[in-house]
């Protein structure tokens, strides 16, 4: 056991220095169809013709070629965007993955690109079509998300700020949000969790005190000894366990049949809003501020 | 948690700018239906149960009114808990607390934290991650301010973590880690590289309601100020802000200390004083314009940055009571400033060897030492260049009269590369074992400047950690290789020690939540807190 991780730590220092040039490769200019509905469509068909067969469908997992989109072993995390493309432009030499270039017009490459970017970013590198003024009037007005919900500082604190949610979440992941019931994770299964997680399902409880005062919010967190919770009189509090004579969870606040609450206008207009509120990451981290003044 | 009262509000609405704006906040609370915007005028003059900005308050004493824990009882201190910081290495992050929470800052991210307890209430993080060494958030007006690593300052709201704005307008540029300072409605930030055509130090305000752009000072004199003489026709650059600035609310100035002047060491291209490097400035508050200056060391070639802290103290000082800036610098004096105008009222030596120049006693200005120039062979000079203090903050008790701060002793070897002007340079720590580096907690006397009481830092010798000092007679002073020791005021005394097992080089707070008195350091990757042992839990009664 030893010597085989002695030998996968040698391998990966083998492996490093190929990698640190690779990425220190200058940039190509950003695929100019990132973000389009047509053709990320137009893409997932291309990508289906010709590269499920190695890397699965929609880059899960491959049968020969490595999955893109898993966290683990595929390539998310170790090939960019256009890192990608770059490689199915020119193949792997070596291993069965060819040179596209010749096979598939670059336009067509690059609509791949387009598409896996959309599987890989969220919702903001691809947001859904409609009316975004309108579904902004639909989130301040008729779908009453800012009753719970804050946007850019507007809004109620009952449930998550959603000022970055496209920036957090897929587009699929906010309809679904929206329109199923038990949207909620709840928590990881077994993953083995490298830092402690915040508590961010939002249960809404009913607290009587030992005084007999009764509070209701939203649960952030709690443990043995303490409880903590936004009030609905929008007051954090901070609670002793010994001062609490009963915590009761309420159901859950958000409703998740909003395709049947809204028009399907509504609906789709409030969804181009959603997956268009966030900040679009920086390609390429920033320098560390200096901190000292050494 | 004591809850915010609405008459805090009422207090945020003093003057016609004020009205107006309480007028909005009660039209936007109508029409979202959040609660009041509980502004916060004024932190107090000393913090108490709150601790709401780097320093603590405005002045950077470090002096909390806090007396649980006394030269009596400090023995029983215990650890109450810790909480990891994941992703950033080497904390230099001074928490802030507001209302029983504590916010805990750096480029990018903030974990609020329920003071008591250590437990998560809400975490914020904005992509990328950063890990860089940024001294920590503000609180006020029930926003978080926090500092982004590509020159923002973002607002959140202190209750749930949402974000209320990111800054606007203004130049683009990127700040160093120095915490924000919220002062007369604008928030403070600082950096040490502005722009191409003024590459140096700068100060920058936005307003802390909307994040509109305000006002830049740079450190680096404009083009028609005077002081752009003083460079012998060389470029100006340098004069870095690396640390967060006090604030005097009735003289409407805040107070930064500037860095030194590039290149580093090798001054023979830039004849001249070099302003405003190395220099305590007063800018107005409203606009940004430099009130007054005064530059603690001029042409500076060993690196003695004036950015420590500048704490604000009002007392009787030579027969009359006096506004007084108080400043221990890097390049080992301790200096006593009127802050109303600058004029310099004393200068005295707070480590043992000062060897690089000497100050005019009446005016305070120095006169470097050739002497003591970096040479190509090495030249041995006292202080060293990493100071005879640093970043840690020190603090000062009003009852003792004493200014706690954490000295070095020690000298170093300035070495240029070549005579070239402008050529690199680099230093050392002075190798024999008399001028080997060696932190001390020192007490000094604020009105003479002489030590009062030393507490040797055993093995330190690198910048360390600040200290607090309390009205219960006690300094709280970490050391740089994890101990912790807490003080007697008075003598130095030890009083209580923990290891944290880890480096400690940011600077300790203390705060109260339902009457029970902590106080926190970040050590390496984690947050520890103390505090006194909790009453005996009451034997309860089986059904």
């Amino acid at each position: 056991m030893k010597r085989s991780l002695a030998a996968i730590f040698l391998l990966s220092l083998a492996i490093l220095p190929a990698q640190a040039q690779r990425r220190q490769a200058p940039v190509g200019p950003p695929n100019p169809f990132w973000g389009n509905a047509q053709a990320v469509t137009d893409g997932e068909q291309i990508y289906n013709q010709h590269c499920t067969a190695c890397h699965g469908v929609a880059g899960g997992s491959g049968e020969i070629g490595p999955a893109i989109l898993s966290d683990t072993e595929g390539l998310r995390g170790q090939l960019s965007d256009g890192e990608i493309v770059d490689v199915t432009r020119a193949g792997v030499p070596g291993t069965v993955m060819p040179a596209w270039t010749g096979r598939l017009a670059d336009d067509d490459i690059l609509k791949i690109g387009a598409y896996l970017h959309s599987l890989r970013g969220t919702a903001i590198d691809n947001p859904l079509p409609g009316d975004v003024a309108h579904g902004q009037e639909i989130f301040f007005g008729k779908g009453q998300c800012s009753s719970c919900h804050m946007m850019n500082g507007k809004g109620a604190l009952k449930g998550p700020d959603l000022t970055n949610i496209a920036a957090e979440r897929k587009s699929p992941q906010i309809v679904d949000d929206l329109t199923k019931a038990q949207h909620k994770i709840y928590g990881d299964g077994g993953a083995h969790l490298r830092a402690l997680p915040t508590m961010d399902t939002y249960d809404p409880v009913h607290i009587v005190l030992k005084t007999g005062k009764p509070l209701d919010g939203v649960l952030l967190n709690q443990d043995s000894y303490s409880v903590q919770m936004i009030g609905y009189d929008n007051e954090l509090h901070l609670l002793d366990r010994a001062d609490i004579k009963t915590v009761t969870k309420n159901p859950a606040l958000m409703p998740t049949d909003y395709d049947k609450r809204l028009t399907k206008d509504e609906f789709t207009d409030l969804m181009a809003f959603l997956s268009r509120q966030g900040r679009k990451a920086p390609a390429a981290a920033p320098g560390r501020g200096a901190a000292n003044p050494e | 948690m004591k809850k915010n009262k609405r008459t805090r509000f009422g207090s945020a609405m003093r003057g016609g700018k004020a009205r107006l704006w309480g007028g909005l906040l009660l039209t936007a609370v109508a029409a979202t239906g959040v609660g009041p915007s509980l502004a916060q005028d004024n932190p107090p003059a000393f913090p108490g149960k709150d601790w709401p900005m780097y320093g603590g308050s405005y002045n950077n004493q470090r002096y909390s009114l806090l007396k649980d824990v006394t030269v009596a009882n400090a023995h029983q201190l215990q650890s109450k808990w810790i909480f990891h910081v994941d992703g950033i290495t080497g904390l230099e992050t001074v928490p802030v607390v507001m209302n029983g929470v504590m916010y805990v800052g750096g480029f990018n991210q903030v974990d609020a934290l329920d003071a008591r307890t250590g437990n998560i209430i809400w975490q914020f993080r904005r992509k990328p991650a950063n890990g860089g060494h940024q001294r920590g958030a503000a609180v006020a007006n029930n926003k978080v301010y926090i500092t982004t690593d590509d020159g923002h300052v973002l607002a959140l709201d202190a209750r749930t973590g949402a974000q209320l704005w990111e800054s606007k307008g203004g130049p683009k540029t990127t700040f160093t880690g120095g915490a924000p300072l919220v002062a007369n409605g604008k928030v403070i930030v600082s950096g040490n590289r502005f722009s191409v055509a003024s590459p140096g130090g700068f100060v920058q305000a936005y307003d802390a309601e909307t994040g509109d752009y305000k006002w830049t000072w740079t450190a680096l004199p404009a083009a028609g100020d005077p002081a752009a003489n003083s460079w012998g026709g060389h470029a100006a650059g340098g004069g870095p802000i690396w640390l967060s600035g006090a604030y005097d609310p009735e003289l409407k100035m805040v107070y930064y200390g500037t860095g030194q002047p590039n290149p580093q060491w090798n001054g023979k291209g830039r004849p001249g004083d070099n302003l405003y490097s190395d220099s305590e400035v007063a800018l107005d508050v409203d606009t940004g314009k430099l009130k007054w200056y005064f530059q603690n060391t001029p042409h500076d070639t060993h690196d003695y940055d004036s950015t420590e802290i500048i704490m604000l103290i009002d007392t009787m000082f030579q027969g009359k009571p006096r506004k007084l800036a108080v400043q221990a610098n890097r390049n080992g004096f301790f200096y006593i400033l009127d802050r109303t105008n600058g004029q310099f009222l004393q200068g005295t030596k707070f480590v043992s060897r000062v060897d690089w120049g000497s100050l005019d006693p009446k005016t305070g200005k120095a006169t470097p030492d050739p002497a003591h120039e970096p040479t190509v062979k090495g030249t041995t000079t006292c202080p060293s260049t990493a100071g005879a203090t640093n970043w840690p903050s020190p603090a000062y008790n009003p009852v003792t009269g004493m200014f706690y701060v954490a000295a070095s002793e020690g000298c170093g070897i300035n070495t240029l590369a070549s005579s070239v002007p402008d050529s690199e340079t680099s230093y050392v720590e002075s190798p024999d074992e008399l001028n080997a580096w060696q932190i001390y907690t020192r007490a000094l006397d604020l009105k003479t400047g002489a030590t009062k009481w030393d507490y040797k830092q055993i093995r330190s010798n690198h910048y360390g950690p600040g200290m607090v000092t309390t009205a219960g007679g006690i300094v709280f002073s970490p050391e740089q290789f994890g101990q912790i020791s807490v003080l007697d005021a008075r003598s130095g005394r030890s009083l209580w020690h923990f290891n944290t097992g880890d480096l400690i080089t940011a600077s300790p707070i203390t705060y109260s939540v339902n009457g029970k008195q902590f106080f926190a350091v970040a050590s390496g990757t984690n947050i520890v807190t103390f505090g006194l042992p909790d009453k005996a839990p009451a034997t309860e009664k089986k059904p």
